[in-house]
């Protein structure tokens, strides 16, 4: 199997790519700066990885002061902004290495990929949103050639054309279900009814199934392959189970203020007001801590230096960004491996 | 029964009680609940394709495919006729089997086709096929404006594919049936 260097190397239309993966990054860093946002650096490996039961961080040890101590990769740098946030500065971002053991390596997925986050204090995820409309217009602005069709507004991938202006189409999860799925989720938010409704639809149900499993069982045939794609769709308001970080919604239901992204058949990001109710933070994790456990997935520690930085935190809005996704979104790259050089399957 | 992990391209399996082929699948991960595969599924009565995303480890019925070692022969019109090379019969198939396969076809070549009930699925290709090369315009130097280090040549097929400078007329040439790609001289 040739490598992809080797192919660069023969071929010279696959460079571009890497090109445009740097302009596209600078033009994410001008745009942060130009808001007065700080850039900030924080640790890769830790002791204390995220407790998202879905993920698997990758371990490693280090000799520190003598003795072995466990240490993992981050899967994304979240805890560390917010204590960041709790120290005092407003408006902060980072783009950096994230890493996710479980993940595989295909089209869409490399275990070591380039994350964006960017957090606002005193905000919440509508400033996110208008924050990440302007980014892509920014970026789309940025590579236009001058005087070109569509004023930068409108980019294409894979021959489909995506009009980048705001607003971009918003939509709840329960207005998503609603029209593409004809399911009332206030109905089926446990998940003996959710199991019913799935069941009904001619969906298999099996013994080990989780509420999220089922959700998504439906959300991934029903709902998702529909989205319009003529524009970049957000959908929020996530059930309180899919949102561990996020703030619950104020009117008291059972859901939280969460929102992903969704451009060109890609999920490109993950926001969310974020929860800053440190007992309320602390039972959550507590909960995919077990489910952890339950899943026979590697156990840690819950950070306390994170909870006890919760109370000093301004209610605040938070996204996590693909940047590979966001650069074959706007380079109109096919794979993950047209614009990192190096990808997984090649190394391992 | 077999689970999920045993989907890929080119199974079959047995999808609302009818026999669906694997033609693409990608693998989907919400991040917050367990692994999805997303599959396209040709049913293979009806021909209509349609997508359908499983939960990693859901239980599917794979569908169990007699494999016969066979000869081509010719080509006509779009169809492709093979000889079975253990009992002489003869099949032909269209490009709905072999799948993008069919401008790698060269005379006597044996390939694996894969029944279902009677008829042929889908088919097994060799990696590696070695053709000769009738034309490769001596002397070129390449593209190299554009960086590239190679250059076309065809072979006694019709097939035309990119191959370093060193090969010439009357070579003999192994190609990637994978990737396209030339592989090295035979």
């Amino acid at each position: 199997m040739k490598k992809n260097w080797q192919k660069l190397k023969e071929d010279a239309r696959g460079r571009k790519y890497f090109f445009l993966r740097a302009k596209i990054i600078s033009l994410i860093r001008d745009f942060f700066y130009s808001q007065d946002f700080l850039e900030v650096e924080t640790p890769s490996l830790v002791r204390l990885p995220g407790m998202e039961p879905y993920l698997d961080p990758v371990e490693t040890e280090i000799l520190f002061g003598g003795e072995k101590s466990k240490a993992y990769l981050i899967t994304s740098p979240e805890y560390a902004m917010k204590k960041i946030l709790a120290a005092g500065f407003p408006k902060i971002f980072q783009i950096c290495k994230s890493f996710r053991g479980g993940e595989g390596s295909d089209r869409l997925h490399n275990p070591e990929f380039t994350m964006l986050e960017w957090y606002r204090a005193n905000a919440d995820y509508w400033s996110i949103m208008e924050d990440a409309e302007n980014l892509f217009l920014h970026i789309a602005g940025g590579l236009a050639p001058a005087g070109g069709k569509g004023e930068g507004k409108e980019i294409f991938y894979r021959g489909k054309k995506i009009d980048l202006s705001p607003p971009w189409i918003k939509m709840t999860v329960r207005e998503a279900f609603k029209k593409y799925a004809k399911i009332d989720l206030d109905k089926v938010l446990d998940i003996q009814e959710l199991s019913r409704a799935a069941i009904s639809k001619g969906y298999s149900v099996e013994a080990g199934d989780r509420f999220e499993d089922i959700f998504f069982k439906i959300f991934l045939n029903e709902i998702e392959p529909n989205f319009e794609k003529a524009k970049p769709i957000i959908i929020y308001d996530w059930p309180v189970e899919m949102a561990a970080l996020a703030r619950r919604k104020s009117d008291g239901s059972r859901y939280a203020e969460r929102f992903e992204i969704y451009a060109g058949g890609m999920e490109l990001g993950n926001a969310f007001s974020e929860l800053i109710d440190k007992e309320e933070q602390r039972e959550r994790l507590l909960g995919e801590k077990k489910l952890r456990k339950k899943m026979g997935k590697e156990v840690y520690g819950i950070d306390e230096d994170f909870l006890t930085a919760l109370k000093s935190m301004p209610p605040s809005g938070g996204i996590a960004m693909g940047v590979d996704r966001v650069v074959m979104l706007f380079s109109d790259a096919k794979e993950i491996e047209d614009i990192i050089f190096f990808p997984a399957k090649e190394i391992f | 029964m077999a689970s999920t992990q045993d989907i890929k391209r080119g199974v079959v399996i047995l999808w609302k009680n009818e026999p669906h082929l694997v033609a693409e699948f990608e693998h989907i991960m919400p991040g917050k609940g367990s692994a999805f595969v997303r599959t396209k599924l040709k049913n293979l009565r009806s021909g209509k394709v349609l997508e359908n995303t499983f939960k990693v480890g859901e239980k599917v019925d794979v569908v169990d495919l007699e494999k016969r070692r066979v000869q081509y022969l010719y080509a006509s019109g779009d169809k492709f006729a093979f000889m079975d090379n253990t009992s002489y019969e003869q099949f032909e198939v269209g490009t709905e089997v072999l799948a993008g396969f069919e401008k790698y076809l060269k005379e006597n070549l044996e390939v694996i086709l894969l029944f279902s009930e009677g008829l042929p699925i889908t088919c097994e290709f060799p990696k590696k096929v070695s053709y000769k090369v009738t034309e490769a315009e001596p002397g070129v130097k390449g593209d190299t404006a554009s960086g590239r280090v190679t250059k076309e040549v065809t072979f006694e097929t019709g097939l035309k594919i990119r191959a370093p400078l060193f090969i010439k007329e009357g070579d003999t040439v192994v190609v990637n049936t994978e990737t396209g790609e030339y592989a090295e001289r035979g």
